[in-house]
């Protein structure tokens, strides 16, 4: 999974820094949630699709497939809300389902803001190893090492709880060890054979890391003192990042108010 | 044992406690990830079916607070799980973060309510059913949801609340018993001096 996102070409975007990278990445977030015009939401999910492309790093066809599931999202998120929301203007009543033209378009609005939300945040996902994150984090905001390292350690125990796993479901089918009883009865069978092995050994397994972590001062108290393998800083790529991503949704805006598509400023219900 | 008792003055998480808390978390945030087709499952079997099963994703903040039992173990287990989303690259990604923040925080604040002092079932329903009321505040605020026709906004979440205070209240009870069985809750919670005195006493 992990390694489907790595991105075969290095883009300006890897090499800002992770922190920064993040508090710009959540404003823009912000900027996308407090939208409520059309033509911005529909501009946004373009022009931030479009740099997961540009600067995602992932050969082309790698991001159409990234970018596929997209449509579902789309169905997934506008939906419920033009079957069932309200509205006025009514296009089409079928039983319990109404659709309306304001319901219609708070739907479309939904589903594309929510494209815009899938491709900002991949696009920095797929540019910002975790590690890197955290080691940022530390430098930068002054997060505590206990809870940047904790982070990172449990990263890397994940793929052996994976392991585990697997180990499980072998030594149940060696042992011919059979789900018994199907639904609720079944489901609580798996999680008698499952969960709590693979939980109370991860729990036994983070204890231990967590007591060599602290026998080598991983918890330090930090401080000015504290010297990092990697260190982070910010520099001029910071920078055109920045101005990138604001001309990027600076963009989309301007596109909105002066060759709107369907020119509905507030997609809210007003009675 | 002197050492435990060492451990005992010092308040807050520590490391071993962090580490507990995010990597459990992180293996129910996978869970969290696969239980979207579950999810999937569950909506043709009739209307809103799929919120049955919603309340799995608040599975992190009750568990890990039943067993670590120190404050502001729920949230943050809340946002280590969403930060699996972020690790797998879900489309979901950065929005999860944002519902586990008030997620977390809405199960922590029962937890606080009772002032870190009680873990029986039924607090942890409450959390549970406080996650959900804390997802609805997010889907007021971004998704629109008072702009549901009313009987279906009351359907849905209804169905939410009560799956949750299932899912994440009674379920996460069940298995954080069932790990008290396997005797890792002594590596958590080591007996402290007052469990001593209490033995004195009788």
């Amino acid at each position: 999974m992990i390694e489907l996102l790595t991105p075969s070409r290095a883009t300006i975007l890897q090499r800002a820094n992770p922190a920064f990278k993040l508090v710009l990445f959540i404003v823009l977030f912000l900027v996308t949630v407090q939208t409520r015009s059309i033509d911005f939401a529909i501009n946004q999910a373009a022009v931030y699709t479009l740099l997961l492309f540009i600067l995602g790093g992932f050969p082309v066809r790698k991001t159409l497939l990234i970018v596929l599931p997209f449509m579902l999202l789309f169905i997934s998120s506008s939906s419920t809300m033009i079957l069932f929301g309200k509205g006025d203007t009514l296009w089409w009543q079928w039983g319990l389902v109404r659709i309306t033209e304001e319901s219609f378009y708070r739907g479309i609005h939904l589903g594309f803001r929510s494209i815009a939300f899938a491709a900002e945040g991949l696009l920095f996902v797929s540019t910002t190893p975790s590690v890197k994150l955290f080691y940022a984090l530390m430098q930068s905001f002054r997060l505590a090492p206990r809870y940047a390292y904790s982070f990172m350690a449990s990263i890397r125990l994940l793929p052996m709880v994976w392991e585990e796993f697997l180990i499980r479901r072998q030594a149940l089918q060696v042992r011919g060890a059979r789900i018994r009883g199907k639904g609720l009865k079944g489901l609580a069978e798996h999680i008698r054979m499952y969960a709590v092995p693979l939980l109370s050994q991860s729990i036994r397994r983070a204890h231990r890391v967590a007591v060599a972590m602290e026998a080598k001062q991983f918890e330090g108290q930090g401080g000015r003192e504290r010297t990092y393998f990697y260190p982070s800083r910010i520099c001029w790529i910071d920078g055109i990042v920045l101005m990138l991503l604001v001309l990027a949704s600076f963009a989309a805006y301007a596109a909105a108010l002066h060759f709107p598509w369907l020119g509905i400023t507030d997609v809210r219900y007003h009675a | 044992m002197n050492h435990a008792l060492t451990m005992e003055k010092r308040k807050g998480l520590r490391l071993s406690d962090l580490l507990v808390t995010i990597l459990l978390s992180l293996v129910i945030g996978v869970v969290y990830h696969f239980w979207g087709s579950v999810y999937d499952l569950f909506k043709p079997l009739f209307f809103q079916a799929d919120e049955l099963v919603y309340g799995v994703w608040f599975l992190a903040p009750t568990l890990a607070m039943l067993l670590i039992r120190k404050p502001g173990v729920a949230i943050l287990a809340e946002v280590a799980a969403a930060h699996v989303e972020i690790m797998f690259g879900s489309e979901w990604g950065i929005q999860l973060v944002l519902y586990s923040l008030v997620q977390g925080l809405a199960a922590e604040l029962i937890f606080a309510v009772f002032r870190y002092r009680s873990f029986r079932m039924g607090t942890a329903a409450f959390a549970g059913a406080a996650a959900a009321l804390g997802s609805l505040l997010v889907d007021v605020y971004y998704g629109y949801v008072t702009d549901y026709t009313l009987w279906m906004m009351l359907f849905k979440y209804a169905l939410r609340i009560v799956s949750s205070a299932i899912l994440a209240g009674y379920l996460a009870f069940a298995l954080a018993k069932a790990l008290e069985a396997t005797g890792v809750t002594q590596l958590l919670r080591p007996v402290s001096k007052r469990d001593y005195e209490a033995l004195d006493h009788d």
